[in-house]
Formats: C-alpha cells, structure tokens, sequence
C-alpha cells in the first residue's frame, strides 16, 4: 500500500495508530472526570488503557500488513512510515501494558488511588510512538515533550513521599534543561540546512551544503539533549536518583520504554539525517566507551537493587550507543533486537523488586533477597533468568542481543569498541551474580524474611511473558531477528544496509541451535 | 537584515540560561533559567525565519506551548517538594544521593 501524504485521507491513514490512541486517551480523560475515586474506579480506568493500547497495536498491525509505504513527495513528510516505525510502536506499547499490568496491584498495595495514572501512560506512550515515527525535528521534540512531562508527573505520582517528589523534581530540572538543548540544536540544525525534515537535511547534507560550523554546534547540542535522554555518562547523573525515587513500574516505564523511545529517535535522527557527517561516529564512540565503562564500575559499587538496575540501565545505554555507533546499515537489526531484549529483561527485574518491596521498596538490599530460592523458587529463577539475561549469558536474549551488537560492530570496523563491550561485560558479572547467589546460596535469615512478598496474578503474568520471552528469543532468535532485519531501514536508501545483511545472517549461524 | 547580530544575543542569552542553572542553587531561579534558554532558542527561530521563510516562526509557537505545559507542571512539582521540605533550595534537597 503506497501512500500519498499529501493527499489529507493517505496522511490520516499514515497516522491511524497515533489518531486512535488520542480518541482513546480523550476518552480515558472523560471517564476520569466522572470516577475518579475508588479502587473500582482505579481498575476500570486500567482496563480502557489496556483495551486502548491493543486497539492502537491493531491499527499498527494493519499499517504493517498492507505493507504501507510512503510515496515519494516534493513536500516534506512529518512522519515515517516504514517497519522501523511499526517495530518500535509495538515495543513501546507493549511496555506501556506491560507496566499497566503491573500497577494494577502495586496502586493499590501503596494506596495510590490515581487513574489519571494510566491517562499519563497513554499520553507517554503517544509521545513515544511520535518520537520513534517522527520523520521531522520538530515532530520528534513535540514527541519527546509530551513524554518527558508525562513522565515528570508519574515520577511525583505518589504524593506522600518526599523520595517521590524529589525524583519528579530532579527528573523535571535536568530533563528541561535536555530539552532546550535539544531544542537549540534543532534551530541551528534548522539555520545551517534551511529545513527540519531528516530526509531533506540529509540531502541538503549530502549535496555539501549548509556545512560548516553552524551544522556541527547544532549536531553537537543535538547529542546532548539526546544524551541526557538516553542517560549516556557523562549526562547521567539524574538516573539512579529518579529510578531510585520514582515508584517502582514508573521506573521500570522509565527504563524500558522511556530509554527505548529516546534510543529510537537518537538512531534515526543520526542514521537519517547525519549518516554523511562523519563527525558524530567519534563523538558516540567516546560517548558508548564512557557509559559502559562509568556505568559498570559505579553499579559494582552498589548494595541497594533498585540503584544496581538503574546504574545497570547505564550501562545498558552504552551497549546500545555501540549499536548506534555502529550506523544504520549493520548496526539497525542488532539495535531493534537489543531494544526488546532490554525491554524485556527490565521491566521482568523490575516487576520482581516492585513484588518484593512493602511500603517503599526503596531499600531493598542485595543481602534482602537471601534464600529466596527456598521460599518462592519460581520468583527466584524469574529473577535469575532476568539477571542472567542483562549479564548476557548464552541461553537467554539477552546472549543473542549483545552478540549482533558486537558482530554489528566488527562488521562496521568498530574493533576496539566491541572490545570494550564484551570487557565492561565481564565486569557486569560482579555485581549481577551476587544477587543469583544471594537468592540461591545464602539461608534465610529468618522464617518471615520473605512473607509480605505477593506479586499478583496480573504481576505474575507479567513476569511469565518476560521470562518466556527472554528464554524463547534466547534460544530460537531466527523470529525477532527477521523482524529486526525487516525494521531495520532507518537510514537513507543506503547502499551499505545491502552488505550488511550477509554479515548478521553470518553472525548468526553460530548461535541457532 | 541583523542576521548575525540576533543570533548572537540569543547565543549569549542560552549562555546565560546555562550558566544560571549551573550556578544557582534556587529551584525557582533555575527554572527561570531554562525558560530563558528555551526563548534564546525562539530569537534563533524567528531571527532564522527572515530568511528561511514562516517555518520558523511557526516553531516559536510550538515552543511556547511547550514552555507554557513544561511551566505548569514545573510549578506544581517545585510546590509539592516544598510541602515536604519547606524549601526549594538546592542544597537542602539530598534525600537521594547520586
């Protein structure tokens, strides 16, 4: 299905998943306004989010069966619409029900009667799926926006604690000062190329025009905005107090979703806008070899879980900005697949610490979870297998992500940075093994250690789809990849995504069993 | 016409939004801050828009919409922290330690 964006009816069609997200979240907004007060309220609010999210992946589905694809136009195209697009909507609304499942219980354990909770979600997700879609400047910023402002207001959800104002308070401080820098870059973006479009700054870019020193300040503002977003070291030090302060599925909404979205558009502004300006590449090298290792060393130093994962999500980033590194052509297919993958692993970690933790599970120690695996073994290896899949063992997708990742970055000439990604790896093992042997190894200090630990049948669920997931795409990768691969047309026409194919294909025979 | 010179003024103003929230420790003040740094950006779009065409200006209002939902939210969040601290001083916020 070739659509004509000029035409108002195609572009209504290009944007049907977005369109019925907002006609769901106006509705959600109505039926907050008239209950708004008991746990009832809370549930009912909870399943129209759910039936929204499965109706907008719907509409994604269908964009994606009819094979849309937008005509070529003189006119600039506010938004993309290829498989990148598709692959990353459904990514970010599965984490967005994935987290509503989870608050389900949580809400009402803390005594957060708040429905306007999963309107913010919808929204959040909305701004991701602009971010991710967003085939203009000006369309990504609004995206990224409604996300960030979203998202200040669930960190700050729980107005009872004075950890959770602070994280809202930290988060809203540093993310709007990201933003204006963001911002400023897209203006002398806007000033060196005359337009905000990605495919026209490429070709303005790539006819060697509006070069110079306007373009590269406004590149490199550019990176700083998207790397406080992205939480890349040196721009990170907001992460483990927001993660640590934040209720527990906002932080996990924050650290799968929210980094995924902010990943999303990072890799196509820069694989479809920049891929002819050769000076990001070093810039993001530096950028990656920085957060893997910072983000490694600082989370062995920690014994609380909650700020383990979060400088953990660090270090995430790092591997990541590797993929990004490596370009859109060889870096794109390992990039998606690492994005599930994470996403997955996150939110399974986090939905197990938001079980564990009673009335603030902000100081759940490492030491806490001693002898787990005698009391709850099946939360104990859910929480294994996540903890086996974020150190990359082979088994689980966590393996497979980071080995396109590096095969990725062989194939792009990036050696040393591979090198670097399979080094800080092995430094990661120090502080995820201790919490398998903490669970497995240790006795329980005392017969009531575990009882308040409940999860939920819909946290359970949660845990199961992640766990089955990880274990699933860790050993038959052949499904999500093709996947991957097919999505994995964030750049221009590029000639080099040809080649590049052969090599994760050939990457990729070592590792199907 | 002035190109050089208003982009120049919205340079030295996103400076100063900078160098305020770097240096301040008020809540208050920091967030007058980035509001400076977002409008420095909206002299480059409008200084940017003489020449470019209407684009430009068109993104001014975007941004000022933007500033407007990020001011309101800003508000309330500075005002639920001072309920719980009675300050909005940056020092005296260090419940949680990076």
């Amino acid at each position: 299905m070739i659509l004509d964006l000029s035409s108002s009816r195609d572009l209504l069609l290009a944007l049907l998943p977005e369109l019925v997200l907002t006609a769901w979240s106006l509705v959600l907004l109505l039926l907050i306004a008239w209950r708004h007060r008991t746990a009832a309220d809370l549930r009912l609010a909870g399943c129209v989010t759910l039936a929204a999210l499965a109706s907008t992946a719907g509409a994604v589905w269908w964009l994606w069966w009819h094979a849309a694809r937008a005509a070529p136009t003189p006119l600039a195209a506010m938004i993309a619409v290829d498989d990148f697009r598709f692959v990353t909507d459904w990514l970010f609304l599965g984490a967005a029900a994935l987290t509503v499942l989870l608050s389900f219980n949580y809400l009402e354990r803390e005594q957060l009667l708040i429905p306007e909770y999963h309107a913010l979600i919808v929204f959040a997700t909305l701004g991701m799926m602009l971010m991710g879609g967003g085939d203009d400047l000006i369309v990504v910023f609004l995206g990224l926006e409604l996300l960030s402002v979203s998202v200040y207001v669930l960190a700050g959800i729980n107005r009872k604690s004075a950890a959770g104002a602070e994280a809202a308070f930290k988060y809203f401080l540093l993310g709007a000062f990201a933003s204006s820098f963001l911002l400023y870059g897209i203006a002398l973006v806007y000033g060196a190329t005359g337009t905000t479009g990605l495919r026209a700054i490429a070709a303005q870019v790539g006819a060697g025009a509006g070069g110079g020193t306007m373009l590269a300040i406004g590149l490199a503002l550019l990176l700083i905005g998207f790397g406080f977003k992205v939480a890349a070291v040196p721009f990170h030090m907001w992460v483990p107090d927001v993660y640590d302060g934040s209720p527990t599925p906002v932080t996990a909404y924050m650290a799968s979703g929210v980094k995924a979205a902010a990943f999303a558009a990072l890799f196509r502004v820069l694989g479809e806008a920049f891929s002819a300006v050769a000076a990001w590449h070093e810039i993001v090298w530096w950028l990656a070899v920085a957060t893997m290792v910072v983000g490694n060393l600082i989370a062995l130093a920690q014994r609380a879980v909650k700020r383990m994962l979060a400088y953990s999500s660090v270090a995430h980033a790092g591997y990541l900005l590797v993929a990004v590194a490596a370009g859109p052509g060889p870096g794109s297919a390992a990039f998606l697949f690492y994005l599930v993958a994470y996403t997955l692993m996150t939110l399974g970690a986090f939905a197990l610490l938001a079980a564990k933790g009673r009335q603030g599970e902000r100081d759940v120690l490492i030491d806490d979870l001693a002898g787990l695996a005698t009391r709850h073994p099946w939360l104990a290896f859910a929480l294994a297998v996540c903890m086996l899949s974020l150190l990359g063992f082979p088994g689980t997708a966590g393996f497979i992500g980071k080995w396109y990742i590096l095969a990725a970055a062989t194939s792009a000439g990036q050696g040393g940075l591979a090198a670097a990604l399979v080094l800080t790896s092995v430094i990661s093992a120090g502080y995820y093994l201790p919490v398998i042997m903490a669970m497995y190894m240790k006795p329980e200090p005392s017969a009531e250690a575990h009882v308040g630990m409940r999860l939920g049948r819909l946290g359970y669920a949660v845990v199961t789809v992640c766990v089955a997931g990880l274990l699933f795409f860790g050993v038959r990768p052949n499904r999500l990849l093709d996947l991957a691969r097919t999505g994995g047309v964030a750049g221009p026409p590029a000639p080099e995504a040809i080649p590049a194919a052969p090599a994760v294909s050939a990457a990729h025979a070592p590792t199907a069993r | 016409m002035l190109l050089g010179p208003s982009l120049a003024v919205s340079a030295v103003l996103f400076a100063l939004g900078v160098a305020g929230v770097l240096l301040r420790r008020n809540a208050i003040v920091i967030f007058m801050c980035v509001e400076l740094m977002l409008n420095a950006v909206n002299l480059t779009f409008v200084a940017l828009a003489q020449s470019l065409g209407v684009a430009g200006q068109i993104f001014v209002f975007f941004v000022m919409a933007v500033a407007a939902a990020e001011a309101a939210v800003g508000l309330a969040i500075i005002l639920a922290i001072y309920r719980h601290k009675q300050t909005v001083d940056l020092q005296n916020i260090n419940l949680l330690k990076g």
